[in-house]
């Protein structure tokens, strides 16, 4: 961030003012957020977080913006929406709470109720994607073996 | 000048806030809040204008006189092409 030549973190701007506005990057929030394109607005964390909702929070020096699976006394279980596996994230990494996001031009917030339908579909058919995952992986490496053998 | 494409403005709280997007999001890392006089500014500087007609827009626009449009115009130009929003 950048405020009259200096320059903050992401932590330092919430700390500051209280909400990050900035773009998106990567691709593990897919379908929801695409790299690059969306903008989330990001609330410093308050209270603790609950089931759905989209946490920010530091892994090393990287922000990371995954949904909030599981409340835990030591923290939350949470995994990316286009992601395959759960992360175990202590209370004290987690900085804020997507409150709004721009899905291109469209404006969401995230206590709307066809936003939480989503939410939640999204955890609910996370087993069955997680089955097509497999299955595509192996597919992946069964031809990756396939075409070493030819070469 | 003309404002450099790759910048959206989103508004959070009623205050306008612009972001980059796409390759510009890869090299700019700041977050800008504009009052309205700055939106105006910016989207009228959207589309290639000079200083002179952006003076005459702001005070087509609000009651101000000529020469504090001017140094808004001129301070509103300066940081935009220092900070590479615009060339």
């Amino acid at each position: 961030m950048e405020k009259n030549n200096e320059k903050f973190t992401i932590e330092e701007v919430l700390e500051k003012t209280g909400v990050y506005v900035g773009p998106t990057v990567g691709v593990s929030m897919l379908p929801m957020l695409k790299n690059r394109r969306d903008s989330v607005i990001v609330v410093k964390k308050t209270e603790r977080l609950k089931p759905l909702d989209v946490a920010l929070y530091k892994r090393g020096n990287d922000y990371v913006l995954h949904r909030v699976l599981e409340v835990k006394e030591w923290g939350y279980i949470i995994r990316g929406d286009n992601c395959y596996s759960n992360e175990n994230v202590p209370e004290d990494t987690v900085i804020g709470v997507l409150r709004e996001f721009y899905r291109k031009d469209k404006h969401v917030i995230c206590t709307n109720e066809k936003y939480l339908r989503y939410a939640k579909r999204r955890i609910a058919t996370y087993p069955v994607r997680r089955v097509f995952f497999v299955i595509k992986q192996k597919l992946y490496g069964l031809a990756r073996k396939i075409i070493k053998k030819k070469k | 000048m003309k404002i450099k494409k790759g910048f959206v403005i989103r508004s959070v709280g009623g205050e306008n806030v612009v972001v980059p997007v796409g390759e510009m999001s890869k090299n700019f890392h700041g977050m800008i809040n504009l009052n309205e006089t700055g939106k105006f500014l910016w989207d009228f500087f959207s589309q290639e204008h000079t200083l002179e007609e952006g003076v005459t827009a702001l005070c087509g626009e609000y009651d101000v006189d000529s020469s504090i449009a001017e140094k808004d115009v001129t301070r509103f130009m300066e940081t935009l092409l220092s900070n590479g929003f615009a060339d």
